[in-house]
């Protein structure tokens, strides 16, 4: 059926009040566009920062657990250990079920690996007349039995048989890292938080502004009838959307500068860095990120209109 | 239909602006509310809508009283309530029909029936051609009928007109007493604050005179003979 009035259909309004809320907010962080963009910079940065604190905490994670689960236990023997003495050991292990899988890695061996591994440097090695290295035993130990009372004894064991040097196993280190892991993600959080604060008081204190440049509408609203409800609604979706987009601004930056740092940071260039950014992080924290800056965004635009400004 | 009881209204220890009014105004009146600058017009229809609480005395509205109502029934209360003000108050940055579709979708009515709303309440003040022009491109006399549209829009109990022809010239203040005396016979009782002493005395409405705060007479205005022009200050007769 044509309809009678054509004129009438141009100006369209939403009948529904979530409708009109999120219009409203678009509308209004439109119209006062400079202050907005200081308001989503804001949280944009203090998400950004608290997200490479968690990216790197995350990778730092990550590589730890990978050298956990590669649990191994190294063997030097003194320089003139005999054959019968590494034949001793040997057997030792072979009896353990828990340290019989073992390898033999002779002085020659580990010469080969010297060199492959520090090129630049091998020729230190070359100058000598003897080969530096001595022979050892790399033993691949279940990450289980490590915490166990009798991996400690079985190591006693190990570093009083003859010829023996030393034995090493390195999970002091990894559980310093793990302690470093947790400190950089609470650096992070704490950072991030205080920053993602400051963020919400400068969205709050936009919201105030377009308080002030809408009062006369507000005004009129009141006298007409509107609920707070209805008054209100726009302002807190206006620092919900703020926030939102100051969330998802500091994870499309962060993946940009995640991208960017691991092709500069390849792990062939640089083993130091390189594992750093090995992998970007998953989507509960990203979610976790947004859902920050959400949540943000939110308490600033509530803390602006809480107050009940008509008497 | 709206009642005061001895209502005094103190803004600090030495500013009085009502001082113990008592009026009644029933269903379906249309009565002036005059006065000079500074009598306490204004007051009294902030009073009506709530806008500032007496600070003695007890007022009615729809059979609300006033001084119980909690804030969370007063955006319901003034639904029923349409005012009109001197100075219009359109919000410029919207169309005609925005302002009143604004106003509607704050009182959540559904899309279609704003439409049809908006266009009856235009048409009612011969501004249906008008939807799409903003306010600044309307005459005073023009944007004071889309404010009354607005008022009007809800169909309200109570209609309050705050000097609604202040800024208008006398044709026009004619036209505009002329669309509250129809929503008068439509239903709506009509408070009508003005200090225009022609617009009084040719409607034969009843008048409240406020003088410095106190309500002075309640007189019914009669259509002036040329001979008793300047015979009492706004031109009214005792009822």
């Amino acid at each position: 059926m044509a309809r009678r009035l054509k004129h009438l259909d141009e100006p369209d309004v939403p009948s529904n009040s979530f409708t009109y809320f999120v219009r409203e907010a678009i509308r209004r962080i439109w119209s006062s566009k400079r202050a907005s963009f200081v308001a989503v910079s804001m949280m944009t940065i203090s998400l950004l920062i608290l997200g490479i604190f968690l990216l790197v905490a995350e990778n730092l994670d990550r590589a730890v657990e990978q050298w956990q689960g590669k649990t191994r236990v190294n063997l030097y023997f003194e320089p003139e250990a005999t054959g019968e003495e590494i034949a001793a050991v040997d057997a030792f292990l072979a009896d353990s079920a828990e340290l019989s899988r073992r390898t033999l890695v002779s002085p020659e061996q580990a010469l080969v690996r010297f060199r492959t591994y520090f090129a630049s440097v091998s020729d230190l090695v070359q100058q000598l007349d003897d080969n530096p290295f001595p022979a050892s035993f790399e033993i691949d130990v279940d990450p289980k039995f490590v915490a166990t009372a009798a991996f400690d004894t079985q190591m006693a064991t190990l570093r009083k048989l003859q010829g023996v040097e030393q034995v090493q196993f390195d999970w002091d280190w990894l559980a310093r890292l793990k302690r470093l892991v947790h400190v950089i993600n609470l650096i992070g959080l704490i950072a991030g938080g205080i920053l993602a604060v400051a963020a919400a008081f400068t969205i709050a204190n936009v919201i105030r502004l377009t308080m002030m440049l809408y009062r006369e509408e507000i005004d009129i609203m009141r006298l007409v009838g509107a609920t707070e409800r209805i008054i209100r609604g726009p302002f807190l979706v206006e620092g919900f959307v703020q926030g939102t987009i100051g969330g998802v601004a500091a994870v499309v930056l962060l993946f940009a500068g995640f991208v960017a740092a691991r092709e500069a940071l390849e792990p062939s260039r640089s083993l130091l860095w390189g594992f750093l950014f090995t992998t970007f992080l998953p989507w509960q924290k990203i979610a976790a990120l947004i859902g920050c800056g959400t949540l943000a965004g939110w308490f600033g635009s509530w803390l602006s209109v809480r107050e009940r400004n008509e008497e | 239909m709206i009642h005061f009881y001895h209502v005094t209204k103190k803004f600090d220890r030495y500013s009085t602006a009502l001082q113990d009014v008592t009026c009644h105004i029933d269903k379906g009146e249309f009565v002036f509310l005059t006065g000079a600058s500074g009598a306490g017009k204004s007051t009294l229809l902030k009073l009506i809508l709530r806008q500032i609480q007496p600070s003695e005395g007890q007022i009615v509205v729809n059979g609300r009283n006033l001084n119980a109502m909690k804030p969370s029934q007063l955006p319901f209360f003034r639904r029923e309530i349409g005012m009109v003000f001197q100075d219009f108050k359109l919000i410029e940055r919207m169309t005609v029909f925005e302002n009143l579709s604004f106003i509607m979708t704050v009182l959540n009515v559904p899309a279609r029936e704003q439409k049809k709303k908006a266009y009856s309440a235009l048409r009612a003040v011969n501004l249906h051609h008008k939807l799409n022009s903003y306010p600044l491109q309307l005459s005073g006399g023009e944007q004071q009928r889309v404010a009354i549209a607005r008022a009007l829009i809800n169909d309200p109990l109570v209609l309050v007109g705050d000097e609604p022809t202040g800024n208008l010239d006398p044709d026009l203040s004619a036209e505009i007493l002329q669309i509250f005396s129809d929503a008068n016979l439509r239903g709506s009782t009509v408070l009508l604050a003005t200090h225009d002493r022609d617009l009084i005395r040719s409607s034969g409405r009843r008048v409240l005179t406020l003088d410095h705060g106190r309500l002075l007479d309640e007189r019914v205005a009669t259509p002036e003979r040329p001979a008793q022009r300047g015979e009492s200050l706004f031109g009214i007769a005792s009822s």
